[in-house]
């Protein structure tokens, strides 16, 4: 079976079988979960090795037509861009089904929902047709409402409605800007290799641009259509924001590389610096913001805003067809990876320790690093990664995305570096707040519950990934840059 | 063994111990603590084996390719590191054993040895370091470690204050540094820092001299952060929070010595740029006197040799941007040790009498402890540039660097510097060892032999390590300065003249004991609170932070996030409005049907 198809499949057929156990069988449920995460870990490193950097492109490629009539076909294939959130979706799958062991309450519907999720994101980042990735765009961000809905917490009814007003307002812009591709192009198929052929009229491209990127880029946290994320992400349950900023937030930036800017490279290029004001303010705004939330995973939500305008202000400068065009798009598509990983752990811990403790208020705390010491020295492992600090796999996205800022514009760059001190600033706030200092006396009962065994599986895996890509870059940068290479060269 | 297994043992051995400590051993600290132990000294010994060895080739590896940027790792080999690779790894050593007693019962045993390998670690491979980018990574790690050990007693919020202090205000140099690497890279795409300062084709022959003063000033201010110069350099008093041996080894070898020692290995460059060079004398100049200000009226005397730390760290860069990279690597090799040597004696007194104060530790009898005084005298008068010991030559060499290139007010400035020095240093000794008052009760205290040991081991490399200036010059294929006799003489005319002071203020019976800036009250107020420097930063650059985030996070929640909210219950109440419309109310219905016939038939009608 190919093995593009096996990875989809995979879930899939976990969907089926959970939906076919018996409610009461929650551990069989969980076990399932975990060996499906597994699984798709082991096939997706598979296509990791499997893939051949030295000829890049896209590779893997499996067709089966659909509907003919209007040229839609089961197209799946990935480039290196792929490969890599691939990866990324199948370890945040994998970490975050360990993360969610300990769940009670409707363990088979929880474990339904989160699977229909990551199919959506598999198929996203595998397929070659415009309306089979819409479809499946689709299915990864429906099931986040009933997800927050029901086992969310907080204020979690506003939550989930925002969140699905912002997420299907940028499919409203979407779909229209999909359809008039489709037409425009004329060539009775939904191809995205095929449309790519086609060299759009500038005028049509200036004009469409901005819906495909707004509607991809509210997923992606743009500045200023962000607010449904933070909010989104404090309500959820843990495995839930892990899945949802590390994975579905990347989507956004998939769809505006993929569609966006391999479709339309002259309507990119003509806002790119527009967009570029915009990913700057978002980076530093962020920042900003977080220095003043009282809630942990409020930290974490805007610190996703802020951080993905890294990925955003690299693929703005990566379309001007500059020098720096090439460091740009690599470090953009690092830090969807880095930012995935990092944002998982720290939502993850954020997760255990309101699991324990049943509060996400900073204030609330005060020397929990006496108290629960793994755990917060998993959180700070996450910060650090957050402020950028090298050794650990963001450094690399940041440099280079700073570096190609830099050679473009250099005061957007001076300021998104200057932002480094700010990220320092709110987290630098967090541990001061929260875990050092004399520790709280409400808490003693948490000694006794610090992570351990299982629990420390999936932190430390997602650990150990990000310290191998900082040591490491090449590992992935290889496969990047190669992948990034080809796609500059079709502009 | 060949180059590169040594160059493995000696930086890899500690990262091997801190990982397996940190990972397998927090159950079993007596365990960690010797594992350390040993990492650090396998690590000094491949060290000294490489120094054996003497210069050799760069050994070079891909690190990893982007475009056009291709980034390599490996380790430069020449005499500044291979000596200053030493240093860091003796002093390490003796810090590690001397912790054995101090943190002998601290509960954290095994995350505070694991911590300082990590140190090591990244501060060895700092000092090895090939490349520009890897360089910066272990900077960065090395600042890391340093948070982690200036707040090691988190629970204390003063400590948890510093360490944030610290990593925020270094932090603040590095994005300088940052900048400046990231404009390097962008002019040549290379990093590697022997073809960087390559005479004939480096980075100085490729850019214009306004660009190259630019970069090398970026760079200056991450040296600024990391070595605690004016202004950036009030994270470094606050940061004596930490526990003792972490402040020696901060204060000695690494941290703050890998800002003077990225300014040693860029030295050509610098020097390529004259005016961020002048700029770097005069900022440098400056510091050294102001940090001595403060350190004549503190009375704390892990804050004294903090001052003191950045003071001679000013001399440092002083000797380096006039042009002298001997004298700039003969002093901080020289103040590495009695710097680490008057660190570990002030914590065997804070050890055994829980106190900071110096005049407290002198009424308690500190002078009874008989080794540790011995160290302190003899560090001290290696600070202060007493003939023979260590500090007087290496200060000497910069004193004939100044006086060679001519720069006379800042030869000026560094006497003034100097003068203070000895001041302030023999005014610790004497408030210790000739107390107000004699010691209440006479209950000794030992000084347990592995912290007597290193102390007594440094201070015989305070007394003897001047003599080694000559080889020093010669592992930097350098020749020293002829030394003028007349400005030696006013050099120890200048120390003597300090110490005489102190003697007057603080050492002679019936001494006032008080400072003879007392009687200057504007200075005295001026040199208390530290030149308001902290003051000043808390109501300008950190009020400004705090009011731009409670403004944008008030657009957050009132602008942006209002506007969305209202306009999606501006939908809902619309939504519910109009299903008023279809209420299942007949006689509206029929009102409707009526209401609209009439404007068809009035359309038609008009027609």
């Amino acid at each position: 079976m190919p093995l593009l198809s096996s990875i989809l499949l995979t879930p899939v057929i976990t969907l089926i079988i959970l939906l076919l156990m018996p409610q009461k069988a929650v551990r069989g449920i969980r076990l399932i979960c975990a060996f499906s995460g597994l699984l798709t870990c082991v096939l997706s490193l598979q296509l990791w090795m499997g893939y051949d950097p030295t000829s890049g492109g896209i590779q893997f490629e499996e067709i089966i037509p659909w509907v003919s009539a209007i040229g839609i076909s089961y197209h799946l294939g990935v480039d290196g861009f792929g490969v890599i959130l691939v990866m990324l979706n199948s370890i945040v799958y994998f970490t975050g089904v360990l993360t969610m062991w300990d769940l009670e309450d409707r363990v088979k519907e929880y474990f339904a929902f989160m699977v229909l999720l990551v199919i959506g994101v598999f198929g996203v980042f595998m397929s070659l047709d415009l309306f089979f990735f819409f479809f499946f765009y689709e299915i990864a961000v429906v099931p986040m409402y009933p997800l927050i809905l029901i086992w969310g917490s907080g204020n979690r009814a506003y939550a989930g409605m925002k969140l699905m007003l912002f997420l299907l307002a940028g499919s409203a812009l979407l779909f229209p800007g999909l359809l008039a591709i489709y037409h425009h192009a004329g060539l009775n198929t939904f191809d995205i290799i095929a449309l790519s052929a086609h060299t759009f009229d500038p005028q049509f491209q200036i004009f469409v641009y901005p819906f495909i990127y707004i509607g991809f880029g509210v997923l992606a946290g743009l500045f200023p259509f962000h607010g449904w994320s933070p909010t989104g992400h404090v309500a959820a349950p843990s495995a839930v924001s892990m899945l949802h900023a590390g994975v579905l937030m990347k989507l956004g930036a998939f769809g505006i590389l993929t569609v966006g800017i391999r479709l339309l490279p002259e309507g990119a290029a003509y806002w790119a610096p527009t967009f570029v004001v915009l990913a700057v303010i978002g980076i530093i705004y962020g920042a900003y913001v977080a220095m003043r939330q009282t809630d942990f995973k409020f930290v974490i939500g805007f610190s996703s805003v802020s951080h993905m305008g890294i990925v955003l202000l690299g693929l703005n400068l990566a379309v001007l067809g500059s020098v720096a065009a090439t460091d740009a798009l690599n470090g953009a598509v690092f830090q969807m990876f880095a930012h995935g990983i990092m944002t998982a752990l720290f939502f993850s811990t954020a997760g255990y320790i309101y699991d324990k403790s049943h509060s996400k208020t900073i204030a609330d705390f005060g020397g929990l690093g006496a108290q629960m010491p793994r755990a917060v020295s998993i959180f700070i492992v996450a910060g650090l990664c957050g402020a950028g600090l090298p050794g650990l796999a963001s450094f690399w996205a940041e440099l280079l995305v700073f570096l190609a800022a830099l050679k473009t514009y250099p005061i957007a760059g001076v300021i998104v570096i200057l932002g480094l001190v700010l990220t320092a600033v709110y987290i630098l706030r967090v541990f001061n707040q929260a875990f050092f200092g004399a520790p709280n006396p409400k808490w003693e009962n948490l000694k006794a519950q610090d992570m351990s065994g299982l629990h420390l599986i999936p932190r430390a895996i997602l650990i150990a990934v990000l310290v191998i890509f900082g040591f490491v870059p090449r590992l992935m940068l290889d496969l990047i840059n190669s992948t990034t290479v080809a796609f500059l060269g079709n502009f | 063994m060949d180059t590169l297994s040594l160059i493995l043992l000696t930086t890899i051995s500690p990262l091997a111990c801190f990982i397996i400590a940190i990972i397998f051993l927090v159950q079993q600290p007596r365990a960690a603590q010797g594992l350390v132990l040993f990492g650090s000294a396998i690590s000094l010994l491949s060290a000294i084996g490489l120094l054996v060895q003497g210069p050799v080739e760069p050994l070079r590896f891909l690190w990893f390719q982007s475009g056009a940027i291709q980034l390599q790792f490996g380790f430069i080999l020449d005499g500044a590191s291979l000596m200053f690779g030493v240093v860091v790894a003796f002093i390490t050593a003796c810090i590690m054993l001397y912790s054995v007693g101090y943190m002998a019962h601290d509960p954290g045993k095994t995350r505070y040895f694991a911590l300082l390998s990590f140190f090591a670690w990244s501060m060895l491979s700092f000092v090895y370091a090939v490349d520009l980018l890897q360089s910066f990574i272990f900077w960065e790690l090395v600042g890391l470690s340093s948070f982690f050990l200036i707040g090691f007693w988190f629970e204390k919020p003063e400590a948890a204050g510093a360490a944030r202090k610290a990593f925020l205000m270094t932090r603040v140099g590095d994005v300088g540094l940052f900048i400046g690497i990231l404009l390097i890279l962008q002019l040549v795409s290379n990093f590697d820092i022997p073809s960087l300062l390559d005479p004939q084709t480096g980075l100085s022959t490729q850019v214009s001299p306004g660009i190259l003063n630019a970069i090398t000033l970026l760079i200056f201010i991450g040296i600024m952060g990391k070595s605690a110069q004016f202004p950036l350099h009030t994270w470094l008093p606050d940061a004596m929070e930490g526990p003792t041996p972490v402040s020696a080894l901060l204060h000695s070898a690494t941290m703050v010595a890998a800002g003077v020692f990225l300014m040693i290995r860029l030295h050509p460059l610098f020097m390529a740029a004259q005016d961020t060079a002048l700029i770097v004398l005069s900022i440098a100049t400056f510091t050294a006197i102001l940090a001595s200000t403060i350190a004549m009226v503190d009375t704390d005397i892990k804050k004294v040799l903090a001052y003191s730390s950045i003071s001679q760290l000013g001399f440092m860069l002083m000797a380096l941007a006039a042009g002298s990279l001997f004298a700039g690597v003969f002093h901080l090799i020289t103040h590495a040790v009695f710097k680490a040597l008057l660190f570990l004696c002030s914590g065997i007194y804070i050890h055994a009498y829980h106190t900071n104060s110096m005049a407290e530790i002198g009424r308690s009898g500190g002078r009874r402890l008989k080794a540790t005084t011995l160290g302190l005298i003899i560090g001290g008068a290696a600070l202060s540039g007493v003939p023979p010991l260590a500090g007087f030559w290496s200060k000497e060499e910069i004193f004939a660097q100044l006086g060679h290139n001519g720069f006379n007010i800042y030869m000026a400035g560094a006497f003034l510097a100097a003068f203070l020095t000895a001041y302030y240093t023999f005014r610790m000794i004497f408030l210790i060892t000739k107390p107000d008052q004699a010691p209440a009760s006479d209950h000794s205290h030992p000084e347990p032999l592995n912290m007597k040991a290193p102390v007594l081991i440094l201070t015989l490399g305070a007394i003897v390590l001047g003599f080694f200036g000559s080889n020093i010059a010669q592992g930097l294929g350098l020749i020293p300065q002829h030394h003028s006799v007349i400005l030696m003489i006013s050099a120890v005319g200048v120390v003597i003249l300090g110490i005489l002071i102190a003697y007057f203020d603080y050492g002679r019976d019936n001494a006032p004991r008080t400072g003879f800036i007392s009687k200057i009250a504007p200075l005295d107020t001026l040199f208390t609170n530290k030149w308001y420097i902290d003051d000043i930063y808390r109501v300008t650059i950190v009020a400004i932070t705090h009011a731009l985030s409670r403004i944008l996070h008030w657009i957050e929640n009132h602008v942006l996030d209002g506007n969305y909210d209202r306009f999606g219950l501006g939908i809902l109440r619309t939504g519910a409005k109009s299903t008023r419309v279809q209420g299942g109310w007949m006689q509206l219905y029929l009102g409707w049907a009526i209401i609209l016939l009439a404007v068809v038939a009035l359309y038609l009608g008009l027609q």
